[in-house]
């Protein structure tokens, strides 16, 4: 087999082991989500043509070890029934990866695995000039590192205050693990800055007056976030969106600029390091229009 | 008659939700209850409170410690 067959097969999930011959199957797999009847016939699968064995990645993914290069067709043909399928590797938008959100999650903000599901069906395994991957945070407690992200979306309250319901008590300010609150009590005037706000909405949480009160219950995007050998975190990009429908647009608009600035196997956050993070903003809020 | 004094300055949650819980279970409905707690202690303790039904009616501070006038639900 010659190089550009196992890269073939490597953007198609199939990863070529250091032991000749043998492959290690990516599954497709979005937010870390499967049913039992997947999960059995993984197990089957790789009790049949692995050796039993299966991995779990670092992005909530699945990979089935260890197969034979004969038999990379006929796994995914017994997989297929269970709605599983092989996943991607190489140049593409890779798993999208997702917490629990607000439906399971106490703490959540946004419905994760939903907005996951939809930037899946959209993206997953398109063609872009490097890797590109996409992780969605419930909230700002972060469980899915979205700065980690090419993209990363975090669920996130942004506050506002009812002045007329205020007593200027102060608890805000004293919560506010940012700092983003400043209240001055004897002018009766208090200041939020968003460029310091967090997203926590610990504010709202704390007011006993109810005068912190949530303006927006959405989505903040944060783009250009790696690991591997030179880590950079993403940085937040746009205000806070609202809807989904806005946040899967951002995602879009943002992949688009990558695809017209990213040069073949340069990460994101590289490119940005060239074009600056002011030239995708404008990029994205002149595609979308969004703020 | 005074309201009673709860001081959790010298406690960390969960024992500050535990203490101001076991403190509104002496207190009538409607009736008062003053917290005196750090700074720390605020966002557990007062959204615990809101989520039983209570209301911060007063709130007071000193150097990083916070007097809270607790009213029982109803």
């Amino acid at each position: 087999m010659s190089d550009a067959d196992y890269k073939e097969l490597k953007k198609g999930g199939m990863m070529r082991q250091a032991e000749a011959g043998l492959f290690s199957v990516r599954l497709h797999v979005v937010g870390g989500r499967l049913a039992t009847t997947q999960l059995r016939a993984i197990q089957d699968a790789a009790d049949r043509f692995g050796r039993g064995e299966i991995h779990l990645t670092t992005r909530q993914g699945v990979e089935i070890p260890h197969v034979p290069q004969s038999a990379l067709a006929a796994v995914k043909e017994f997989l297929a029934p269970s709605g599983v399928g092989v996943g991607v590797c190489g140049p593409t938008v890779r798993t999208v990866t997702a917490c629990q959100g607000c439906r399971v999650c106490p703490s959540g903000v946004i419905d994760s695995p939903e907005l996951a599901e939809a930037v899946d069906r959209e993206l997953y395994g398109k063609p872009v000039p490097h890797k590109f991957k996409v992780g969605i945070s419930g909230c700002v407690n972060n469980c899915m590192k979205a700065e980690e992200n090419d993209v990363g979306i975090k669920g996130w309250i942004e506050p506002r205050w009812e002045e007329s319901a205020c007593d200027f008590c102060g608890i805000c300010e004293a919560v506010c693990p940012s700092k983003a609150i400043v209240v001055s009590a004897g002018d009766g005037k208090l200041a939020i800055d968003p460029a310091l706000c967090i997203g926590c909405g610990d504010c709202i949480t704390s007011c006993p007056t109810g005068s912190m009160r949530e303006k927006i219950r959405g989505y903040r995007v944060f783009a250009g976030g790696k690991f591997g050998r030179r880590p950079s975190l993403g940085r937040r990009i746009l205000g806070v969106l609202e809807k989904k429908e806005e946040a899967m647009a951002a995602i879009l608009a943002v992949l688009d600029f990558f695809r017209v600035h990213g040069k073949s196997r340069e990460r994101f956050g590289d490119t940005l390091q060239g074009t600056g993070f002011p030239a995708l903003e404008t990029f994205v809020k002149e595609r979308t229009g969004l703020p | 008659m005074t309201t009673p004094l709860l001081d959790i300055t010298g406690d960390v949650c969960p024992m500050t939700f535990v203490k101001v819980k076991m403190g509104l279970q002496a207190i009538a409905p409607a009736g008062k209850l003053n917290v005196r707690l750090k700074e720390e202690a605020l966002k557990n303790v007062i959204s615990s409170l809101k989520t039983e039904g209570h209301q911060v009616t007063n709130v007071a501070r000193e150097d990083g410690i916070f007097l809270l006038e607790v009213t029982k639900a109803g």
